[in-house]
């Protein structure tokens, strides 16, 4: 048997040998937290030190907290106007990760106050189809005429010329579409209001059903506020990783 | 004083020697103990998440009165006041936008001292709505599972019909005589517009712009014509009916009537729809607890 001494010895050089572990590896991970909140969000995936480390981080919190809406790849869902967030197609912003990270912390139509909430897509087959703006309902006739204007917009074929047409003049004039969508139908990314010329869909595939049922029953998709939910350096994190998916395609 | 080496040693060995009882040795080790135990507790209190003791976190860009501000909420403001990014502003520009912030959280903390709650009905609407909006953050918030999905979509059908159509004439009839023959005439297969022109019934004008949704039909109609509109079929024709001081007959081309979409071409809207019924209930709960707890007296003659 080992003497008394040894047994109280080895345990305590043990305790003392982790408390040194521990200590140092808490060190190590506020080092590496102040280092990643105190960079510039924008320039972190051009660190070549900084950037693996928030990207492994990003990714773990983008699969436990975003993946449930925009899958595990961040491709969304156009069945449920899930944006991708893959491409270069920007709903808001231009896509930088300190504009990421204002999204990831106060949301979209989140109720925070600090979130975009510029504006929604109205339900224009609705008795109120705007709650914020005193707009016209349009008929069934009309909705299917703006139906048709759209589909030309993006060079869709076999759209009635004349419904079009008449679908063009209510986009200018009493749908006042064109005061978020712009006049050349190009989007405003300052409102989220998405580019109609780009075959890029936010929900459905561009068919007359699908941009029928947009103009009809609107479409405000809401993305949640994560302050006070998630550590900022995993807002940060998460952010870059974000910024990374349309980046490396983009490259 | 100096001992020989040979001497500390046994005294050493006498220290560590647990099987003897050593007053000293005690004490020491409680000592150490006690050391240890408050550097981690104070590590932990001065290091936890949301602690701003310990001088500025990194997530924060200054600490005003204890009251953070946040270095995500600076890179928005260099944004908005000079349209630049944290790399790219200038020190004149940092220092200007972070004075603003600073200047803004003293007003912000010298306004609740001066209790400006109880005084300007702007900022009270305003602690209001941010009360109820963090309601709406949490609600926004929630990921219901699949099975609630589904759940809340039945329990809910009627709020995932789009509004019907109709497609129908409001025609109005000189007297009630003329409004029966021309009913009869039609049910037992005459045409339409033949008929109603023979008995000089004439469209009120009220849906003569073709198809329209629900809501529209019964603005136009008023609510007892439309409630007997929504009951017809395809080609049907209503009884005559007065109201409004005329006798009105309704002939029906087309009414699609409100169907549900299946849960997953709704999947969105159902999410959107239990979020904010959630938020309802969140609200109602906050207002129990709120007066629950609260010690709310009313003056007697209000009683």
């Amino acid at each position: 048997m080992r003497p008394l001494r040894a047994r109280v010895l080895v345990p305590l050089l043990a305790i003392a040998f982790l408390l040194v572990v521990v200590v140092a590896l808490a060190g190590f991970q506020r080092r590496e937290r102040r280092e990643l909140l105190q960079a510039d969000a924008d320039r972190i995936l051009d660190d070549p030190r900084l950037a693996p480390r928030a990207l492994a981080k990003g990714r773990k919190v983008f699969l436990a907290n975003c993946a449930v809406c925009h899958g595990a790849d961040g491709r969304g869902s156009t069945a449920t106007g899930t944006p991708d967030l893959t491409d270069q197609d920007f709903l808001y912003g231009t896509g930088r990760a300190s504009e990421i990270e204002a999204i990831v912390l106060h949301g979209i139509r989140s109720g925070d106050d600090k979130g975009w909430d510029l504006a929604w897509m109205p339900a224009y087959g609705h008795a109120v189809p705007y709650a914020r703006e005193k707009l016209p309902s349009l008929s069934p006739p009309e909705i299917e005429q703006l139906t048709s204007f759209v589909r030309t917009l993006s060079g869709a074929s076999g759209e009635d010329p004349k419904a079009a047409a008449a679908g063009g003049a209510l986009y200018e004039g009493r749908g006042g579409c064109w005061d978020c969508h712009s006049r050349d139908a190009q989007g405003d990314t300052a409102i989220g209001a998405p580019n109609l010329t780009d075959r890029i869909w936010l929900r459905g595939d561009g068919s007359r059903r699908d941009i029928s049922r947009i103009i009809r029953d609107g479409l405000h998709g809401v993305s949640p506020a994560f302050r006070g939910r998630l550590d900022p350096a995993n807002v940060r994190a998460v952010a870059v990783y974000v910024a990374s998916l349309h980046a490396r395609k983009g490259n | 004083m100096n001992l020989p080496a040979g001497e500390t040693k046994v005294k050493w060995n006498k220290w560590w020697r647990p099987d003897e009882h050593n007053e000293r040795r005690s004490v020491m080790l409680c000592a150490v103990a006690a050391l240890l135990g408050l550097l981690i507790a104070g590590a932990g209190l001065f290091s936890a998440r949301g602690t701003r003791i310990a001088g500025v976190p990194p997530e924060d860009v200054a600490v005003v009165n204890g009251s953070p501000i946040l270095l995500s909420d600076y890179v928005v403001q260099l944004q908005a006041l000079y349209n630049v990014s944290l790399s790219d502003a200038t020190p004149d520009q940092k220092r200007a936008a972070l004075n603003s912030m600073i200047r803004e959280e003293l007003y912000v903390q010298r306004g609740i001292e001066l209790g400006l709650q109880n005084d300007f009905t702007e900022v009270r609407n305003s602690l209001v709505n941010s009360v109820e909006a963090q309601q709406e953050i949490d609600g926004n918030a929630t990921v219901p599972t699949e099975e609630e999905l589904r759940d809340f979509y039945q329990s809910h059908l009627a709020n995932f019909q789009p509004e019907g159509v109709m497609t129908l004439t409001d025609y109005v009839a000189p007297d009630q005589g003329s409004a029966q023959r021309a009913v009869m005439a039609v049910r037992s297969g005459k045409a339409l517009a033949a008929t109603m022109a023979a008995e000089g019934l004439k469209s009120s004008g009220a849906t003569d712009d073709g198809e329209e949704f629900y809501f529209a039909a019964e603005q136009h109609l008023g609510p007892t014509l439309f409630a007997i509109a929504k009951s017809l079929q395809d080609g049907q024709v209503s009884e005559p009916t007065a109201d409004g001081g005329r006798v009105h007959v309704l002939a029906m081309q087309s009414n699609r009537k409100p169907v549900a979409e299946d849960f997953n071409a709704a999947r969105d809207q159902v999410l959107a729809s239990y979020r904010t019924d959630k938020i309802a209930r969140m609200r109602a709960g906050t207002d129990r607890f709120l007066r629950q707890r609260a010690d709310v007296q009313i003056a007697k003659a209000l009683q």
